[in-house]
């Protein structure tokens, strides 16, 4: 069975070393076979290589091999397709056996959070990404090197915005009111900032994506959770490795607007006179400049890892841009005979940015193209920028240049970690974490910007905010054989981690000069007359956990896993503050139970877990009185003998049992080796449900102080199949290519119930949100949220066509012969996807390596809020108007949002696409590794979406998770970004 | 080696053991920005302020959100017309004016939330109070209550009463009869009038005392045949006497010293929010009814929304004379010079760009002209507001009390010569001609003028049985169900146990 003929694979290789010669450096000559370490038969074409060098030979049909081995060699390597590759030290034999053990892939250590498991013995669905696999070219957020390679994760940034974070979900959606992102863990501190870290310094990501996985983080492991490790250093020589690119930005796609010619020929447009295209005065081709050193290295005792990371990058619109600084030390030092391992981690890092206005986007959408850019008078009260007394009509370009909205991001992670290994086999370890972070956003409306600063005479803002956290874990690990055939290990831990959060802003105008902008205050008049206004907060929430977990491992075929967390937060209720979530996991190797036919590896698996999402806020279980606060933030006061007084009142109806939203899972899995362990991959179906959602839910007003309360209420239901592949197609020595696929299949993700029977909670079968807005279109809203119903129903009325007098015709979908009311409307679309796949290809072909990387996202559609509001031909008088107006030339009524501006917008793109090339250095060169590549990234869409980028809306800035599906005025441009890079090592 | 190993064990029991040490395990909550029922209510200022929090929840009043647009944007004085791509907003104001309103709509959402928002205030203070001994300020804050109670009374109707905070846990609100909560209002009223403040002046100021009780119940007994089916003229004459009698208002000596932004000191006053553009936000008239081009001749902070405006049969209503005419703004618009024209650049109305407020409105919708509709020019707009006015917005003001007293007088007596008077006094003011006798249409049109842009006009069209009247574009109602508005759909929800009002 095991007798594997690869020496077709390795003849190339072969021919290449005899003709390089390296015979006349032979000192000795090292001969030996190469076996399978479980079947003992030879394997046919294994390569031996001296380790360091690119000296080797390749066994025979009897698994032989025969090395001349140059003076100065320390090590051979072994290695064969589907196999652990194998170091084996020269000693004074001149004869090295070597047998390797099969399946590489099994033995690959997977993080699984206060631990790792090897792959073969991991029970639940655990994805886990190495640093070689990662999206490469211009990537700034950590988030986007997964984009695509995981099955069930999913990442999107709708637009070019470099400030703008990634909205990441985890097998769709399982809350609605809490946290909707998985749990970021870094180098396990649970909670960590994303951009504490740079994605150069990350060694592996791990997503646990199932509840059995996630249940150890209790609380907080309902969306799922994101182990990132980052690199660390080797005992051997110190390396330097040196990663840098140039990148330029273009747009890719804006919105399609009339342009001057076309609006000129437009009846009932008004001409000014000048031609002026917007979106080109707006942007430009951004560079960003990316510099990553690190200096790694080490003894056996002693272990390092420091880097320094530089990015400054300009964003596609007028004065934005960032840059980021982030330096990091990771340690690990061994003492006490190697009983006690020390690790300490200090990151830090800056983030500087200028955020830029995306309304300017919206306005030069629908500012006049005949407009000029500048008045005629550059003195005059708008500082010299054309504009005109619209509603809602601003210079787009003016509001770029004249204000400023600028911030700095500053995070400090540091931990420290003592692990000591009481008897053989115990671990207890103490883990202190830190982690500080700073946000600061400064924003000035310039006196002469006619867009928002001139009402006010120049306004500035101000606003500070800062998040402290402090970790303290103990964990006590034992790993013991009962039999040899039976291991296991144990895990009990104490976890304490507590928040405090506060901040500090201020906003007033009236000033006498634009030069202070945000800098001084003193100079803003409005706090002397009473509309300048301050605000500060703190506010703090602790989490203390007991947990434990036990793995079981019996003959390397069955495995087990169960963990248990019990779990309080200060932000629960009196009635609940302490839950239970658990996870039990099973798995068997099939393959080990029965021989099938071509078949290596097949191991089931089986898992169901109960995780939690608490409340976003605390103190929401309590009765609360403050300084009352407007909408706007400005304190409200009241008459009291003839003077204002501070108004105190309830701050929100309180909910004492106020709890967690439960989430329980089940996660079946399949994962196979086929073809010599060259096709690797895992099927997996997963169902949950979350009951206790957590909403701020309409209560009856007669006997509450507030119409809304957070509480706990309702259930959701998601599911959905999950595929990923991984296939070694062609493994040469110089020509290779390893298809990847990850698919993902959303079944359902559906809304069974926000009712709660038993404590007369009724939500009446459904509700309708996410209002379109002004102008005109307020209480338009644009989502049905019901009950037994799928998530994301967009909802309006349905378009049949325009009648004589130019008025809209609407269906009478209800048939009382009244078209077009509120009663007519219905389903028409949903914002979700049903379908995500990401298709990777890499090439190697001699020192060149290529990787092409499709990603699709199909079944969702959005609705194209331009083209509600902007595509009214009576707009024409003075604002521009889409192109699509065309379609609609006959209306003279005003725009009204309807199906015919929901669109499809599955798509397909080339999101990546890199080609690389890594030189043969010298014997004595004092680089050990030079590469060159170049990347493009978003270099094609396929989509019939009119709008700007067919990217899934997750979320809405009104209606939240329960609105998916709606592109807002405020999207940035499609982008498209080519990079050339270096990575050096010396 | 041997010994760091024994320590290592020590350390490792020890951090154990303070692991599972109580303090590792407190959740309590700790609080820096808020206080809670422990510490709240300590001193004379603290109790000055929560009491503050029961008057604050009317500032919703003035603004666009809910009883100004209930009372009027569905009488024949005030319409939201649909211009072009603004103002349709899911159709609700043409509804609104329609009186084709659902339970869905935010405006009748908001109305409820308004008056049960004061309600509960009130509700909780009372009991906030009680349990920390303070008695003082009970009988203003059930009259006060009464007062968001009377707002529910006449705009849903049937709704439930809720007398105190501390309720039982498992209670369930249900939906009183309009009677009962009528009978509960003036009950209340009645009981409390002898604990409330006489005084006039800055100490009652924006508060409830003694006269507006008095004007609660003169409004609560001039609708009572609305409300009760039983009417009650001689008890509302009784009320306003009250008023009247007492000397402490009197008609001021210019209409508009009652809307001028400084207008606090208005003898008419009886009952008013004291808005500011700092400390008691939410009058936002300016924003609701001028054109975006006003903001140049206001000097605006903000841009204008161009909404609101009044009828072109309610303006024609008023005699070219009347000196409540400049209640509109019609005609040309300058800049804050008073001289340059201002224009709209999106015109596509027929007379060009220069903005002109013309009294009549081509159409309610989807085309009405942006310029078209007289706006509401009857509060002073000051030069440089924020979209918060300074102006004062009277709830009660001694002109009503005198019309509600000839009214009843009129409804008890069509021939009453005192009720002649009084209407007649009014119109002294405004600069016209007296009235030669009563009857309803002029009553009601007086009234009108009088008390325009006030939010009274739907409580008098129903009182006098026009509501349901055809007016410019709005068909004459098949059901007078419409002169209750529903219960908003929200609330059906969260509380199964209350009905929908008859009709919806």
């Amino acid at each position: 069975m095991k007798l594997k003929i690869d020496l077709f694979k390795h003849a190339l290789l072969l021919m290449g070393l005899v003709m390089m010669g390296n015979f006349a450096m032979a000192q000795r000559t090292i001969t030996g076979t190469v076996t399978d370490a479980e079947t003992k038969e030879p394997l046919i074409g294994a390569s031996v290589v001296v380790d360091g060098t690119t000296t080797g030979a390749i066994t025979d049909f009897d698994g032989k091999y025969s090395l001349d081995v140059p003076e100065g060699a320390t090590a051979l390597k072994f290695s064969y397709t589907g196999y652990t590759t194998t170091t084996q030290e020269i000693g004074a034999s001149n004869v090295i056996d070597m047998a390797l053990s099969a399946g590489a892939v099994l033995e690959e250590v997977v993080v699984v959070g206060y631990g790792t498991r090897k792959a073969k013995e991991v029970t639940s669905a655990i994805t886990s990404v190495k640093a070689e696999d990662f999206n490469q070219g211009n990537v700034a957020d950590p988030a986007q090197l997964l984009q695509g390679k995981v099955a069930g994760l999913s990442i999107a940034r709708p637009g070019g915005d470099p400030n703008q974070g990634f909205n990441i979900r985890l097998r769709g959606l399982s809350t609605i009111g809490a946290n909707t992102q998985p749990l970021i863990v870094i180098d396990g501190v649970p909670g960590a900032s994303l951009n504490s870290v740079d994605p150069n310094d990350i060694a592996s990501i791990d997503v646990l994506k199932d509840g059995s996985a996630a249940a150890i983080y209790g609380t907080r492991g309902a969306s799922g959770v994101i182990l990132i490790t980052t690199k660390r250093g080797e005992p051997g020589e110190t390396s330097v490795s040196y990663n840098g690119f140039v990148a330029v930005e273009s747009v890719d796609r804006t919105v399609p607007v009339f342009s001057a010619t076309d609006y000129k020929n437009f009846e009932g447009s008004t001409d000014l006179g000048s031609e002026t295209d917007w979106f080109e005065e707006l942007t430009r081709d951004a560079v960003t400049q990316v510099h990553n050193t690190s200096l790694a290295g080490g003894t056996e005792k002693t272990s390092y890892r420091i880097s320094f990371n530089l990015r400054d990058g300009q964003g596609v619109a007028l004065n934005t841009d960032y840059t980021f600084l982030n330096g990091r030390i990771n340690l690990e030092q061994r003492a006490l005979n190697d009983r006690l391992k020390l690790t300490m981690n200090l990151a830090s890092t800056l983030r500087r940015a200028n955020f830029g206005f995306s309304d300017a986007f919206r306005y030069a959408t629908i500012y006049n193209p005949t407009a000029p850019v500048f008045s005629d008078n550059p003195n005059d009260e708008n500082g010299g920028y054309f504009q005109q007394d619209l509603f809602d009509y601003f210079n787009p370009v003016a509001i770029l240049e004249q204000n400023f909205n600028e911030g700095q991001q500053r995070r400090i992670v540091m931990n420290l970690r003592a692990d000591y290994e009481l008897i053989d086999g115990l671990t207890a370890s103490v883990f202190y974490a830190l982690q500080r972070e700073n946000d600061e956003v400064n924003t000035y409306y310039d006196k002469n910007s006619f867009w928002i600063g001139a009402g006010r005479n120049g306004l500035a803002e101000r606003r500070n905010d800062e998040r402290d956290s402090e970790l303290l874990e103990i964990t006590a690990n034992y790993n013991f054989e009962v039999n040899p055939e039976l291991e296991i290990s144990v895990l009990g831990a104490y976890s304490y981690q507590e928040f405090v959060n506060n901040g500090f802003s201020a906003s007033g105008g009236d000033f006498v000069t634009n030069a202070f902008t945000f800098n001084n205050f003193a100079g803003a008049s409005d706090f002397a007359n009473g509309l300048g206004s301050v605000n500060s907060y703190k506010n703090s929430n602790k989490l203390v956990a007991f947990f434990g977990r036990v793995n079981v491992n019996y003959e390397d075929t069955y495995y087990l896993t169960a963990s248990l967390r019990r779990e309080g937060s200060t932000k629960f209720g009196d009635n609940n503050k302490w839950g239970w979530f658990y996870g039990v996991s099973g798995g068997v190797t099939l393959s080990n139970l029965f021989d099938v036919q071509g078949v290596d590896n097949l191991k089931l698996r089986v898992g169901y877990g109960v995780t939690g999402n608490p409340p976003n806020d605390s103190y929401l279980s309590l009765l609360r009185f403050a300084p009352l606060v407007d909408d706007d933030g400005n304190s409200i006061f009241a008459l009291f003998n003839g003077g204002y007084i501070p108004a105190y009142g309830p701050a929100s109806n309180p909910n004492p049992d106020l709890q967690w939203e439960t989430k329980s899972d089940i996660s079946v899995g399949l994962d196979f080796s086929l073809l010599d362990y060259k096709l690797n991959g895992a099927l997996d179906f997963y169902s949950t449900t979350t009951k206790d959602l957590l909403l701020d839910f309409p209560v009856d007003a007669s006997t509450n102080l507030f119409p809304t309360k957070i509480v706990n209420i309702g259930e959701l239901r998601n599911s959905g199949l999950e595929l990923a592949l991984d296939y070694q197609a062609i493994d040469k020595s110089d020509f290779s290519w390893a298809p990847g696929i990850a698919l993902t299949y959303f079944l359902e993700t559906k809304l069974i119930t926000l009712s709660d029977p038993e404590s007369g909670l009724d939500f009446g079968g459904f509700r309708d949100i996410a209002n379109l807005g002004a102008p005109g279109q307020n209480q338009t809203p644009l989502v049905r949220v019901e009950e037994d119903a799928d998530i994301g129903q967009l909802w309006g009325l349905v378009y049949e066509g325009i009648d004589e007098d130019g008025e809209w015709i609407f269906a009478d979908v209800n048939g009382d012969g009244n078209p077009g009311q509120n009663d007519d409307r219905q389903v028409i679309g949903n914002g979700l996807p049903t379908f995500q796949l990401g298709f990777n290809n890499s090439f190697t072909y001699k020192n060149f390596d290529f990787n092409i990387f499709f990603r699709g996202v199909f079944g969702h559609d959005l609705v194209n809020t331009f083209r509600a509001f902007y595509e009214a031909p009576s707009a024409i008088v003075s604002y521009n108007v889409l192109e699509s107006t065309e379609d609609v030339a006959n209306l003279t009524a005003g725009a009204k949002f309807s199906d015919l501006h929901v669109e499809n917008a599955s798509f397909v793109k080339l999101d990546n696409m890199t080609i690389g090339y890594t030189f043969d250095l010298p014997e004595n060169s004092s680089f050990t590794k030079i590469r060159l590549y170049a990347t493009g990234q978003n270099l094609l869409t396929i989509t019939n979406y009119k709008g700007v980028d067919p990217e899934v809306r997750f979320t809405d800035s009104e209606g939240g998770a329960l609105a998916p599906g709606i592109d807002r005025r405020n999207t940035w441009f499609r982008t498209r970004t080519i990079a050339f890079g270096v990575n050096l090592g010396f | 080696m041997n010994s760091y190993f024994k320590y290592g064990k020590y350390l490792l029991v020890g951090l154990f053991l303070t692991a599972f040490n109580q303090s590792c395990t407190d959740l309590d909550e700790e609080l820096f920005g808020d206080l809670t029922p422990d510490n709240f209510l300590q001193t004379d200022e603290e109790i000055a302020t929560a009491l503050g929090a029961a008057y604050t929840n009317l500032y919703g009043y003035g603004g666009n959100a809910n009883i100004f647009s209930l009372q009027e944007v569905t009488s024949d004085e005030v319409v939201v017309p649909t211009r072009g791509n603004d103002w349709d907003d899911g159709g609700n104001w043409r509804r609104l004016h329609l009186h084709t309103y659902n339970s869905e709509d935010d405006r009748i959402r908001d109305g409820w939330t308004f008056g049960f928002g004061g309600v509960n205030a009130c509700n909780r203070l009372l009991f906030q109070f009680s349990e920390a001994g303070i008695t003082e300020y009970d009988a203003e804050l059930r009259v006060l209550r009464s007062l968001f109670y009377l707002f529910l009374l006449d705009t849903y109707g049937n709704v439930p009463v809720i007398d105190r905070f501390d309720l039982p846990d498992d209670f369930v609100s249900t939906n009183a009869t309009r009677k009962e909560v009528y009978d509960f209002i003036e009950t209340t009223i009645l009981d409390n009038i002898d604990g409330l403040s006489k005084e006039v002046d800055a100490t009652t100021y924006g508060r409830i005392n003694f006269y507006a009780a008095q004007a609660i119940l003169a409004s609560l007994y001039l609708n009572a045949e609305v409300y009760t089916g039983e009417a009650q003229w001689q008890k509302c004459i009784d009320a306003c006497d009250a008023i009247i009698d007492s000397g402490n208002f009197s008609l001021a000596a210019n209409y508009y010293d009652n809307f001028v932004t400084e207008n606090s000191g208005s003898p008419e006053f009886i009952f008013a929010i004291a808005y500011d553009e700092v400390f008691a936000r939410g009058f936002n008239l300016a924003q609701m009814t001028l054109h975006y081009g006003s903001q140049r001749t206001y000097k605006l902070a903000e841009q204008p929304w161009n909404g609101f405006c009044s009828l072109q049969e309610f303006y024609d209503s008023y005699e070219d004379d009347d000196i409540r005419k400049n209640n509109f703004l019609v005609g040309p618009q300058f800049d804050s010079d008073g001289s340059t024209p201002i224009v709209d650049d999106a015109s596509s109305d027929p007379d060009g760009p220069e903005i002109i407020f013309t009294p009549e409105i081509n159409e309610l919708g989807p085309n009405a002209y942006r310029q078209a509709g007289a706006r509401i020019g009857k509060f002073e707009f000051a030069q440089g507001s924020t979209r918060h006015l300074n102006n004062d917005f009277p709830i009660y003001r001694y002109t009503e009390i005198l019309l509600n007293k000839a009214e009843a007088l009129w409804r008890l007596n069509n021939g009453d010569g005192d009720a002649l008077a009084l209407v007649n006094s009014i119109r002294d003011r405004a600069g016209v001609d007296d009235f030669g006798a009563l009857d309803a249409d002029n009553l009601l049109a007086e009234r009108g003028r009088e008390m325009f842009a006030e939010a009274k006009r739907r409580t008098d069209l129903i009182r006098f049985g026009r509501y349901n009247d055809a007016w410019w574009a709005k068909d004459a109602d098949p059901s007078d169900h419409v002169n209750i508005f529903p219960v908003p759909k929200e609330q059906l929800d969260a509380n199964p146990a209350l009905e929908q009002n008859p009709g919806y």
